[in-house]
């Protein structure tokens, strides 16, 4: 008998989201805010059961589920992220009639990516992939009456099913060569992949299968459009969240798996990584949409993280890690203070409504929603790297891992671009504190209040004390090599 | 016994953030008023404390911070630092006072950038561990920028985001070079550090040559684009120019540069690749930035932008004295920090109050000023007196050691130098004759004198480079001891 204690946080996950959906149906929309909470409380549940399972090795079920330290830090991650967004998404639901819905789907796209995190084996990889991209499908379509919202959803939908099949048809082509879907014994056999042109198939289908998810250019054209039109707080999983389940199923899969075929892969995510912290930053700074903005910058965050797959050190995979977990608290912070300021212009009826994260409706955030303000300050400068929060802590160890395999342009490259993205976070920064309101003083709600703090509280904690982070960031590290 | 490092930094921190929340003027100003005293007081006492015979750190403290990285929270004072404390704490307060009666929109703001830039700077003298040390260095850059940005002059933006770019990116190609020593460090001695004298010590075991040079140039070249020497200056006049006054203070005040090449690279120097050729690049830089300043603030028609090119020139100095690695000229170097602090912060004051009362800065439109702002005269005087290196003012001591004593090891470069002596002073009586004496230009109409309280703040200033001018011990002593380590350093290695 397995010791279904091990994965306690996604039995607790997906309770939740089922009692959730079940009794959901019994409320009337006043009492369906307090699903919300009911939410919260499960993921802080399993949350707290993750970080107690920190330092648990174990397969089960045939070899398909690995509990291990890369599986618990991503789930914590994924966690954290959950937990902002479904704190976040109470006062974005406030009176629906389709609290439920959100949450359960909410709820189903974390257990989807935790499942990923722990996945030993193709067909669980899979099927744990789809259930988490079914999820966000569906949440970034929830607003039926924007068109905008609307048309994200479908280039996400359209292009994630193409994407997904490109990965079981790489899948497929690993499965004819070794005759295995299981993780560790295609590393066993991978002599028999590497052998074989099909192995190079197999790397090219799957690089372009992840890098769908991980948004790496030039399979992140679903990117912009999906995160402007999805509903801000969707937004902030599916940039903060299930962009990393890419990256764990690709440390897995290349790391692990296709080890052997790494002088193919290496070199392909090089130029990846190169292009896409590139094009990300340089296309960011002409973003006038915030979000569209920060759409781009997660682009270029990718890269950043894409370049774990480069160097390949202990450090490199160390700083990788390290980096999903800031950029979950940054990027996940900024879009609900996006989400925070649509909310604003939509109840206020003032500023640009076409366009209601357009940088002008920012002006002034510092008098109209000081805590607001002061929070996004914080996640921008995280995001460029500023120190004493996340993001600077997250570069040193990456880009510093560059230098010390030798690396020295790829570091330069990293740096340069570093130094670019300051200027379009700069920018917002400014609107937001030297340029006059236009508008009177609002008071934050709660629930956005209380996400923000939390995603803030995140990004200093790791940049001001980030050793704990580190740590566990190196046991994760260590299971890959 | 006071953690007296940590309090410096925190102490302008804390002022810093409670003056941020302030409603009023008053309020403001007098908040950051008693921050500056605060840190003047405990800088004070730090003095008196300090021991200017050992070139031992002083006031050290250490904690661990991210173990599996090595870096500590560690800081501490020497005979390096604790003359630009003195310098900033000294100059701050006296700054709030002088800008004490400006209108300007957000004085909350205001002040509280100034108090966080004393924090900022301050971190960087006392940081002895690199990764604290790179925080405070870059942290320096959020303050200036936003006071150019915000409350500068017509061209701000330009200014700002230039200056913020340009000195950036030489941060981080230094932040590259602390990595490549932090790299080739671990791998020498197996244990993770970023603590800079352990790393610098290590430096000298690195075998390839190539890599020792490529790790000292690229930290250097955060220095130099800081410090700035030419070419790597083109932000300076238009930051220093177009900041207000108070930005233009802070900018002579940002002395990290320098400081950085003391503390950083004149150790690492000797045990470079090819330790001769650098030396000699370090003189020609020096030589040329003094040169260069010189002839550029000859032909401008704006007073700040030829004192912000007068200053490029004296930064030269620096440079020329550090290169010439003789305990004296190295000294003299440090000497020159201070001093050029000091007196610059006369020259801007003195240049933003003609500004203010008059409404222009363009020299060829003053004239006989002196009638009208006879208090600002005589203190703007002693400044310009003081710049172009009278005996008995403090920029002569600098100047005339770093010249003198260059001379052993560089006389090629001293003698191009000395070219220029004769050009800053052409330039400084040339300026101060058509600006503030002669005829006076009617067309300025009925321009007020400089108030009481900035008569007092830069007079206070004034009367400290004059009591240096002839009583420089009480900081040069503590230079010299450590100057002494610095090239004992170099004369062991036959540099």
């Amino acid at each position: 008998m397995e010791n279904l204690m091990f994965l306690a946080p996604e039995i607790t996950v997906a309770a939740t989201g089922l009692i959730i959906l079940f009794i959901g149906v019994f409320m009337s929309p006043r009492a369906k805010n307090t699903l919300g909470y009911l939410a919260t409380l499960g993921i802080l549940a399993a949350l707290g059961l993750t970080v107690q399972s920190f330092g648990i090795e174990a397969t089960m079920f045939s070899g398909t589920v690995s509990i291990d330290a890369l599986s618990q830090f991503f789930k914590l991650v994924f966690l954290a992220v959950s937990l902002i967004v479904s704190l976040a998404s109470i006062k974005y639901n406030e009176n629906s009639d389709h609290t439920e819905e959100f949450y359960a789907l909410v709820l189903f796209a974390t257990l989807g990516m935790m499942v990923v995190a722990s996945s030993n084996d193709f067909i669980l990889l899979f099927c744990a992939f789809e259930l988490a991209s079914f999820a966000t499908y569906a949440l970034a379509g929830f607003e039926k009456q924007n068109p905008k919202s609307l048309e994200g959803a479908m280039k996400y939908f359209v292009i994630g099913a193409v994407s997904s099949a490109l990965m079981l048809f790489g899948i497929s082509f690993v499965y004819g060569a070794t005759g295995t879907t299981s993780i560790p014994l295609i590393a066993e056999n991978a002599s028999l992949l590497a052998a074989n042109p099909i192995g190079l198939v197999a790397v090219v289908l799957l690089i372009a299968g992840f890098g769908f998810k991980m948004a790496l250019v030039p399979f992140h054209m679903w990117a912009p459009d999906a995160y402007q039109g999805s509903p801000s707080v969707v937004s902030s999983l599916l940039a903060a969240g299930s962009k990393k389940m890419g990256f764990v199923a690709a440390f897995r899969v290349f790391l692990i798996a296709l080890a052997a075929l790494q002088p193919d892969w290496q070199f392909a995510f090089a130029l990846l990584a190169v292009v896409t912290m590139t094009f990300g930053n340089v296309v960011a700074v002409s973003q006038t949409s915030v979000k569209r903005m920060l759409a781009y910058s997660s682009l270029a965050q990718a890269g950043y993280i894409a370049m774990a797959f480069v160097v390949m050190t202990p450090m490199a995979l160390t700083g990788g890690i390290f980096y999903t977990l800031a950029h979950a608290f940054m990027k996940g912070g900024a879009f609900i203070a996006a989400a925070a300021v649509v909310w604003m212009i939509t109840t206020q009826r003032t500023g640009d409504l076409e366009v209601p994260d357009h940088l002008n409706n920012f002006r002034g955030l510092g008098k109209r929603m000081p805590l607001a303000a002061l929070c996004m300050t914080v996640f921008v400068f995280a995001l460029a790297g500023i120190p004493l929060t996340s993001g600077f802590m997250a570069k040193i160890v990456l880009f510093s891992s560059a230098i010390q395999a030798g690396m020295t342009w790829l570091a330069v490259i990293a740096i340069l671009n570093s130094a670019l993205s300051l200027f379009y976070y700069a920018r917002l920064v400014r609107y937001m504190y030297f340029l006059p309101p236009e508008g009177k003083k609002i008071s934050l709600p709660f629930p956005y209040a209380a996400a923000l703090l939390l995603a803030a509280a995140g990004v200093l904690a790791m940049g001001l004390w980030p050793e704990p982070f580190l740590q566990w960031a190196m046991d994760a590290a260590h299971v890959l090599i | 016994m006071l953690p007296v490092a940590s309090l410096l930094i925190l102490v302008p921190l804390i002022f810093a953030a409670v003056t941020f929340f302030t409603k009023t003027k008053t309020q403001a100003a007098g908040l950051a008023f008693l921050g500056s005293l605060a840190t003047l007081g405990l800088t004070l006492y730090a003095y008196l404390k300090f021991d200017s015979s050992t070139a031992a750190m002083q006031f050290f403290e250490s904690i661990e911070w991210i173990p599996s990285l090595g870096a500590k929270y560690s800081v501490g004072i020497d005979g390096i630092s604790m003359p630009l404390i003195l310098l900033n704490a000294i100059v701050i307060p006296f700054l709030i006072l002088y800008s004490w009666n400006e209108d300007r929109e957000a004085p909350n703001r205001f002040y509280g950038l100034i108090l966080t830039m004393q924090a900022a700077v301050i971190g960087v003298f006392v940081a002895l561990d690199f990764l604290v040390f790179y925080i405070f260095w870059e942290l320096t850059l959020i303050p200036l920028f936003f006071m150019v940005n915000i409350w500068g002059g017509e061209k701000r933006v330009h200014a700002s985001y230039k200056f913020f770019i340009y000195t950036h990116v030489a941060s981080l190609v230094m932040l590259l070079g602390i990595f490549g020593l932090f790299y080739a460090s671990w791998q020498q001695t197996g244990i993770p550090t970023f603590d800079i004298r352990e790393l610098v010590s290590q430096f000298q075991f690195f075998e390839s040559g190539l890599l020792r040079d490529a790790i000292f140039l690229s930290i250097i070249f955060g220095f130099l684009t800081k410090l700035p020497t030419f070419p790597f200056h083109s932000w300076l006049p238009d930051a220093y120019t177009e900041a207000p006054t108070a930005g233009s203070v802070l900018f002579i005040l940002l002395k990290i540069g320098g400081y950085g090449l003391f503390r950083i690279s004149l150790p690492m120097l000797p045990n470079t690749g090819s330790p001769r050729l650098i030396i000699m690049l370090l003189g020609f830089l020096g030589a040329f930035s003094i040169l260069y300043g010189a002839l550029v603030a000859l032909r401008q028609k704006d007073l700040k932008r030829m004192i912000a090119y007068s200053s490029l020139s004296h930064m030269g100095f620096v440079i020329l004295g550090s290169a010439g690695l003789v305990t004296l000229s190295v000294s003299g170097a440090m000497f020159q920090q201070f001093s050029h602090g000091l007196i610059m912060s006369i020259l801007f004051m003195s240049a933003g109050a003609i500004q203010t009362n008059t409404g222009t800065r363009i020299i060829n439109n003053l004239g006989g000023l002196a009638k009208k702002m006879p208090n600002l005269a005589v203190i703007m005087m002693l400044g310009f007196m003081a710049s172009l290196g009278l005996p008995g003012l403090t920029g002569f001591i600098a100047e005339f050691l770093v010249l003198a004593f260059s001379y052993v090891n560089l006389p090629q470069f001293v003698l191009l130098a000395l070219l220029a002596i004769v050009i800053t002073a052409g330039y400084h009586l040339w300026a101060m004759q058509r600006a503030m004496f002669g005829v006076y230009n009617e067309k300025l109409g009925d321009v007020r004198d400089i108030n009481s309280l900035q008569v007092f703040s830069m007079g206070i200033i004034a009367l400290l480079v004059v009591y240096f001018g002839w009583n420089p011990n009480p900081v040069l002593n503590m230079m010299i001891t450590n100057s002494e380590a610095i090239v004992s350093l170099a004369a062991a290695l036959g540099v």
